[in-house]
């Protein structure tokens, strides 16, 4: 598993001014765990360019996008625990 | 049983229940880092976050009343529950002591939340391994 | 355990700004290094001649003039917002430094947080 510099929780939707800018700020270093309104990104025509994309699959299956994950990894809340702890800081947009 | 976990967690809620969708995620979360045997250390609610510790939320039968349930969560697994103060009282969430203090009509903080000061949130974020935040979405 | 607070919502029209302050000052009260960083529709907190007594509220704009005294390390504001609401050496209040906020930028912290 490849180390995650800052993991990006995001959970503003693609159209939220919060969610721009949290794109803007991701390197290639860091993950993006979209959680909330946030997985409405795994709808969206492009896929944001994080390192590690990851989505919580209780908020992406409420929204009827279990099965469209694209490159996104769904993890559960446990998989949401480890990522925070494995990347060395966490920032909750 | 002394719990010897060395991972501890500070959860900040800033959203409202019933507004935003921020206590149901931090409980998923709280619920999956003690089931890992992680420690939380502390849940801080601030700004709207405060209405989670009131005691007169009453939704539908069929809905989940996550005052409830979180208050239950911290008296389970003894996690301090603390309101920020200036939140609070800004918002009309108060225990009996503030109630006094202001001469309010009546007190409705929820068992076992307790209302304390920034400090709370700043010790927190200097002890614990992760400080995590859950805001209100859109 | 340096920490920044970053304020992305406007002014007056939502209390997060005043609370994201608020953390400020208690980090800087507890003597943690903390720093301000303004972004978006943030940045019109750091306006000069705010007068919002016709709304009933106070103006921030001493609050932050003091927020060196009171050990706030560093009031930042991210350039390319502060050219959208034309915000220049001119209009912004003292103790503003202009910065990009980018990746790079959140590297030199170890904690990153908003109020809401």
């Amino acid at each position: 598993m490849t180390a995650i510099k800052t993991l990006h929780i995001l959970n503003k939707s693609p159209d939220h001014p919060r969610a721009a800018k949290c794109l803007e700020m991701v390197s290639r270093e860091d993950g993006l765990l979209l959680i909330g309104g946030g997985v409405l990104f795994l709808a969206a025509a492009k896929l944001p360019d994080a390192g590690k994309l990851f989505a919580l699959s209780p908020d992406a299956d409420a929204r009827g996008l279990g099965h469209l994950t694209g490159n996104a990894s769904a993890v559960d809340f446990n998989g949401m625990v480890a990522l925070s702890l494995q990347a060395q800081r966490v920032i909750s947009w | 049983m002394a719990e010897t976990a060395s991972v501890t967690f500070t959860l900040v809620i800033t959203g409202a229940p019933y507004s935003s969708q921020a206590p149901q995620t931090a409980l998923g979360f709280a619920q999956a880092a003690v089931d890992a045997g992680h420690r939380i250390d502390r849940v801080f609610l601030y700004g709207d976050g405060v209405h989670l510790a009131s005691a007169l939320c009453a939704p539908p039968s069929d809905e989940t009343n996550w005052s409830e349930a979180w208050s239950q969560f911290l008296a389970d697994h003894s996690v301090p529950g603390v309101a920020c103060i200036a939140s609070a009282l800004r918002r009309g969430l108060v225990n009996e002591t503030e109630q006094k203090r202001y001469e309010l009509p009546a007190a409705n903080l929820r068992a076992p939340f307790e209302i304390a000061g920034l400090g709370e949130w700043v010790e927190g974020r200097i002890k614990s391994t992760r400080t995590l935040y859950f805001h209100a979405g859109d | 355990m340096s920490t920044l607070i970053m304020i992305d919502q406007p002014p007056y029209g939502a209390w997060t700004g005043r609370e994201a302050l608020d953390m400020a000052f208690s980090l800087a009260a507890f003597d943690q290094p903390a720093s301000l960083l303004f972004t978006g529709a943030g940045v019109n907190w750091l306006r000069q001649a705010q007068e919002a007594g016709g709304i009933g509220q106070k103006s921030v704009e001493k609050n932050l003039s003091a927020a060196p005294i009171f050990g706030i390390e560093a009031i930042l504001a991210d350039r390319s917002a502060c050219n959208t609401y034309g915000l220049d050496e001119n209009s912004l209040i003292e103790g503003v430094t202009l910065v990009d906020a980018d990746a790079v930028l959140l590297t030199n912290y170890d904690h990153t947080a908003f109020a809401g």
